[in-house]
């Protein structure tokens, strides 16, 4: 059940693209490390606090001896130091020159331990199921369903303030199905030996393909009815009196049995896929229904972030509960490890005591998935995946006058599902763009000095709208 | 789903090394036909029937002799199954179309994976119209008749154990149940009734599976060669364990080291080559483990703790079972048990048999496996024999008589549920057995003498006796090697085998002739051992009726000990018999107890099973039933339906009861108001099994009120029901006639077992 993703290393860059003062930001003030390393990717967190400008307004004093002045209020800029939390997500290849570079910057630190975690879900089950409730309270969208044929390719979900009790079944090199009752409440009620490794051992040894991407990749072209006996291939058709259509795959590799043909890598990768996609799937729901639970997140390797695997499991969990259990995905799974760990460590801080809001200006953000999409893409930022999120001042809850706080939706129009709708506001922000710059610049004291700020802003936010325009999510 | 065992045509020999006419027998009147045809086997059903001899007791009016004793033919109905290779099928098929004579059958019924490939055929060659029945309906139909009509049928495996297999009893309450049929792929259907299933789940991982990736992974094409394979293989070279990613246990999470974290684990990342048995093992884990574990879910979400698991992938495979059972441990810690049929790979053809058959009601009527006709379970311990494996695997046969009489439960049983018949199970008991098995070899010769001695023409009938002595040696060899061929080896089985050998070569009753002269003789001495009776104080009578039935059953030639001394010293007499009992107090003594109970109100109605004929049931027993008579106590007497040895048949007895009634005004009066009343049990067995018997005695004793149930002789109340616990007062008395069995009792030969028993909280 370690975490294993495919070697990438191989065919990727070495050298570190973005400067490493972008990735490992605020690092002189870092505390409380936790590193996840798994097969492939590793996973480091760390708390640090950020030192930033905020306008403050401070009501006259009648007292004061000047001239009153004919202003309600005064404004003063003031330095405020906020908690954030920083995880980096790179490639085990660069865990050296990554270790270098913190141990270089890092100096107000009084930390004298790194909680570490990784080997995959045994291991962490508790540790996932902390980070997973970690995100699923504070992060609104992090939750979603994967529809790969629907306008848009993930449906995310409204948080709901009561997120127990779930179940989490991780695949891993194995699969951990754990229950999760509260925050600090886990079972593992079940598992299985067929999980990611499977998919990869057996699939090495099938198609000679060493590589775990690659043989997804392979999985996506291959047609798995050349391989696996479907119920026509026995009954003719469909077999009516057990209410089994005849596509339906009667025996996995049922054909390889008996043919003497030889079968394609593509094929053997994609009955591979459907079989162990399914038999997970089959397993969660019956955990699911066996223990009263309608939600269920999938993480671990295997998922993260591929098409073709959260496909076959959405499949998978809705021919098995005929739709009336959900197989739900987090946008950021790949963290749950560290921030679990990194959560253990930073008890005395209390984090889950306080909200915490995604940084959206410091996090990468969901990639597409679709690796004909923009495969390019894909491979370049996988290197290097940030996810910062501020400490909010205020503990936030809902309105207590909510009629139904699980379907609440703040926002009127989603411009994920609504394509005019998103060209048109994503122009409108582009358009207004020159205009909000122009402000920024006169708000502030020394007009030379904000100029410059001003343009980073303003390339950091054309960019983010860009990236939005092609991946709405 | 389809069934497809491994091609193993290609190593077995294709000659048929059985005459076609000792497989396919009693075609002549066959009808019915049903066909099973799977991806390397071929099942036939076919009803048919047989006429055999049957000795017939009638009443003289005015001579001599007590009765008369006639031969005559009986028809009685019977099941054949029959399994094959597909290789055979072509030749069998002649074979039958041949022989086939009196049928006015036009339709065959078929089903199997197999049954549209070979419909031309089939058609061609029979001249019959080929209808093809519902694969899952004719599965569930035949699992529902053999675990209603076949004790022994479901057991448990346990591969390193004293005894590979371990019987259930029958539970007469079948439903419901799970059956998991891992075919190409799984099938898990839920049976509530029986026409009521549902296909509740389902998995492409089965035996297709493990055959499809293990043909990719290991170039092996043959199903029988991958499990061999894996027998020898090492899944841990393969599969990461969890000990591979923690270096131990994980403790918090109760995972010990050893299991499997990842099938193929190893395999993603190692570049080294793996061996063929180590990636066989390792799917046949990966798959046995992924289907218990369903299983066990499934069953849990229904609340089933019955698992019945069949199918190509685990018909007779030691290696599956293993896993399987392995797997269900695991997962269930117990709570569920893996269990397994002796005739899984009938059930198809059983169940498209009683399809066809509906209008003959099959299923009204109850059915026993002929042992003679069957072939019996074998050993799968592939390293034990394998070429016996190989060979017998050619040609296996089932074959089921159709009983007279319906069998239910006594209904006195206290829980039917777990109840054994048997004492001792000779499958675990190994010294047990090996005496047992000798002891009835030994027996043989003197079995066979009276078998001739028992027929009208000496000449012939030493023919027809060498064929079943050479069929029960060889049986007996049979179930020295594999001691579960027909269930659970008892005491019992070997009897029951014993006849019906007996009847397969028309030997319905060797001992009718000296039954009849002992009935003779002893009913001489009736009045006057009543009158010796009658002048003792109540007391003493008491307990000499109870010496009188022991005494009476020391003659019992079923007991070698005592057939010696009888064929010796036919002069051995009655009081003779009182002499060598043991004095008191007896090995098991509870007859103060019992006299004490006589002191109190009479039971309303006692069931007596009786055993012996001749001085046992006339001078022992009789006595004894009119003291109970006398009491207020009805009494029903239950006899055996069919011979077996010198026990009463019912038969005999309705004719001795009435002539003891001609000289007895207790037994008389008795009669006449039907307070004595006289049943059949519905066995022709030796021993008792209070889980089969006839349905009207059940009723009798339903309405009786019955409160007493006395059970006599070692047959039935030392081999079988010693423990038996039932719901009412009872009775068990025996002499020990074997010093074998006296010793594994703690006694010495005569020593004697009065056992009465009153169940807890009727004391």
């Amino acid at each position: 059940m370690a975490e294993c993703v495919g070697g990438s290393s191989h065919t990727m860059d070495k050298s570190i693209t973005l400067p490493p003062d972008q990735i490992f930001r605020n690092l002189e003030n870092a505390k409380r490390f936790a590193i996840d390393i798994g097969g492939s990717l590793t996973k480091l967190a760390y708390y640090s606090t950020v030192q930033h400008k905020v306008a403050k307004v401070r009501s006259f004093d009648h007292t004061a001896k000047e001239a009153p002045s004919d202003k309600l209020y005064e404004i003063s800029m003031q330095e405020e130091v906020t908690a954030r939390l920083h995880f980096i997500k790179f490639e085990n290849a660069y865990i050296e020159t990554c270790l270098d570079f913190i141990k270089d910057h890092l100096v107000n630190t009084e930390t004298k331990v790194i909680k570490a975690t990784g080997g995959g879900l045994i291991v962490c089950c508790p540790l996932h199921g902390r980070g997973c409730n970690f995100v699923l309270k504070n992060i609104p969208h992090e939750a979603f369903v994967y529809a790969r044929h629907a306008d848009s390719e993930f449906r995310f979900q409204t948080t709901n303030p009561d997120i127990f009790p779930y179940l989490l079944v991780n695949i891993g090199s194995g699969v951990s199905i754990v229950k999760v009752e509260s925050e600090d409440k886990f079972e593992r009620i079940g598992g299985s030996s067929i999980g990611g490794g499977t998919f990869w051992g057996l699939g090495a040894l099938l198609t000679k393909t060493k590589r775990f991407d690659e043989l997804l990749q392979l999985a996506s072209k291959g047609q798995h009815t050349n391989v696996d006996m479907l119920v026509k291939d026995i009954y003719g058709g469909s077999y009516g009196c057990l209410g089994l259509t005849g596509d339906l795959i009667a025996s996995s590799f049922g054909k390889s049995a008996t043919a003497d043909t030889d079968f394609c890598k593509e094929d053997m990768a994609k009955s591979l896929l459907h079989m162990i996609s399914n038999d997970i799937g089959q397993l969660a729901c019956l955990y699911a229904k066996l223990h009263g639970l309608s939600r269920v997140y999938f993480g671990g390797f295997f998922i993260r972030g591929h098409p073709v695997t959260m496909h076959t499991i959405t499949y998978s969990i809705n021919f098995f509960t005929k739709g009336e259990v959900q197989a739900l995905f987090l946008r950021h799974e790949g963290y749950l490890g560290a921030i679990g760990a990194f959560l253990k460590g930073a008890e005395e801080d209390n984090p889950n005591q306080y909200s915490w809001g995604e940084n959206y200006a410091g996090s990468s953000g969901l990639m597409s998935v679709s690796p004909e999409m923009n495969p390019l893409q894909r491979a370049r930022s996988g290197t290097f995946d940030m996810l910062e999120m501020d400490r909010l001042e205020r503990q936030l809850v809902n309105l207590p006058l909510l009629q139904d706080p699980s379907s609440y939706i703040p926002d009127t129009m989603d411009l994920t599902e609504d394509a005019p709708a998103r060209e048109y506001w994503l122009y409108c922000f582009e358009e207004a763009l020159d205009g909000v710059v122009k402000r920024a610049v006169a708000s502030q004291p020394d007009p030379q000095e904000a100029a410059t700020r001003a343009e980073k802003f303003c390339q950091k936010y054309r960019h983010k709208l860009q990236t939005l325009r092609h991946q709405p999510l | 789903m389809a069934e497809c065992v491994g091609g193993s045509s290609h190593t077995m020999d294709k000659s048929i090394t059985l005459p076609p006419d000792q497989i396919f027998r009693n075609l002549e009147n066959a009808k019915r036909f049903a066909i099973d045809i799977g991806g390397s086997l071929t099942k036939l059903a076919y009803y048919s029937t047989v006429q055999h001899k049957v000795a017939k007791v009638r009443s003289f009016d005015h001579t001599a002799k007590l009765y008369e004793i006639s031969m005559q033919e009986e028809v009685t109905a019977r099941l054949h199954f029959i399994k094959f290779e597909n290789a055979y099928i072509e030749t069998c098929l002649d074979f039958i179309k041949d022989h086939l004579v009196n049928t006015e059958t036009k339709v065959i019924k078929a089903t199997g994976g197999g049954a549209h490939k070979f419909k031309e055929l089939i058609e061609k060659k029979l001249g019959l119209k080929v209808d093809k029945e519902d694969e899952m309906t004719c599965l569930i139909k035949g699992c529902n008749f053999v675990l209603k009509n076949i004790p022994h049928e479901a057991f448990v495996y346990a591969r390193h154990a004293d005894s590979e297999f371990r019987f259930q009893t029958t539970n007469p309450d079948i439903f419901p149940y799970l059956l998991v049929n891992i075919g190409s792929g799984v099938s898990i259907v839920k049976v509530e009734s029986e026409d009521k299933f549902e296909r509740i789940g389902g998995s492409s991982i089965g035996g297709g599976t493990f055959w499809g990736l293990g043909a990719l992974l290991t170039k092996t094409k043959r199903f029988d060669e991958l499990l061999q394979l894996a027998s020898k293989g090492q899944h841990t070279n393969v599969d990461m364990l969890v000990k591979d990613i923690y270096g131990g246990s994980y403790g918090c999470l109760g995972l010990t080291g050893d299991l499997i974290a990842s099938s193929f684990g190893k395999s993603a990342t190692a570049d080294t080559d793996f061996c063929k048995e180590d990636m066989a093992k390792s799917l046949l884990h990966m798959i046995s483990n992924d289907i218990g574990q369903l299983a066990c879910l499934y069953a849990k979400l229904h609340g089933l703790s019955r698992v019945y698991f069949g199918g190509f992938f685990i018909r007779g495979h030691p290696v599956t079972m293993h896993t399987i059972t392995y797997s269900i441990n695991f997962f269930t810690k117990g709570e569920v048990q893996a269990l397994f049929l002796r005739h899984e790979g009938y059930l198809g053809a059983i169940g498209a048999f009683l399809k066809g058959a509906e209008e003959d009601n099959p299923n009204q009527y109850s059915w026993g496996e002929n042992y003679a006709g069957s072939s019996g379970l074998m050993s799968v311990s592939p390293e034990m024999n394998p070429l016996q494996r190989a060979r017998s695997g050619t040609f296996d046969m089932l074959e089921m008589d159709r009983l007279e009489r319906q069998l239910v439960n006594l209904p006195l049983l206290q829980d039917p549920s777990s109840y054994i018949p048997d004492t001792m199970d000779l499958t675990e008991d190994a010294p047990a057995r090996e005496y047992w098995l000798y002891c009835f070899e030994e027996a043989l010769d003197g079995v066979v003498k009276r078998a001739v001695a028992s027929q009208p023409d000496p000449q012939e009938a030493a023919t027809r006796a060498e064929k079943f002595c050479q069929k029960y040696r060889h049986k007996l060899q049979t179930l020295r090697h594999q001691p579960f061929a027909y269930g659970s080896l008892t005491v019992r089985s070997l009897l029951d085998t014993r006849e019906h050998c007996l009847n397969e070569f028309n030997f319905p009753d060797p001992y009718s002739k000296i039954k009849q002269r002992e009935n003779d003789s002893a009913l001489k001495y009736f009045q006057k051992a009543v009158k010796a009776l009658e002048q003792l104080s109540w007391e003493d009578r008491q307990f000499a009726l109870v010496r009188g039935v022991l005494a009476g059953n020391v003659f019992d030639w079923g007991a070698k000990a005592v057939s010696d001394v009888l064929e010796s010293d036919p002069e051995f007499g009655f009081e003779e018999a009182k002499r060598q009992l043991e004095v008191r107090p007896w090995l098991v003594d509870c007859f103060d107890r019992w006299l004490e109970r006589l002191k109190g109100p009479p039971h309303k109605c006692a069931l007596f099973f009786v055993d012996n004929s001749g001085v046992d049931i006339i001078l022992g027993v009789m006595p004894f039933v009119r003291e109970l008579l006398s009491r207020g106590t009805e009494v029903v007497l239950a006899s055996n339906s069919g011979p077996a040895l010198n026990d009463v048949t019912n038969g005999e007895l309705q004719i001795l009861t009435e002539r003891i009634a001609a000289m007895d005004p207790v037994i008389r009066s008795g009669l006449k108001e039907d307070r004595l009343t006289l049943v059949q049990s519905g066995s022709s067995s030796p021993c008792l099994d209070l889980s089969r018997l006839d349905k009207v005695l059940a009723m009798v004793v339903r309405e009786r009120q019955t409160d007493l149930v006395i059970i006599e002789g070692m047959g039935r109340a030392i081999h079988t029901n010693y423990h038996a616990m039932l719901s009412c007062e009872s009775l068990k008395m025996a002499v020990l006639k074997n010093s074998w069995l006296a010793d594994r009792l703690g006694g010495k030969l005569f020593s004697v077992v009065f056992k009465y028993e009153v169940p807890a909280g009727k004391c």
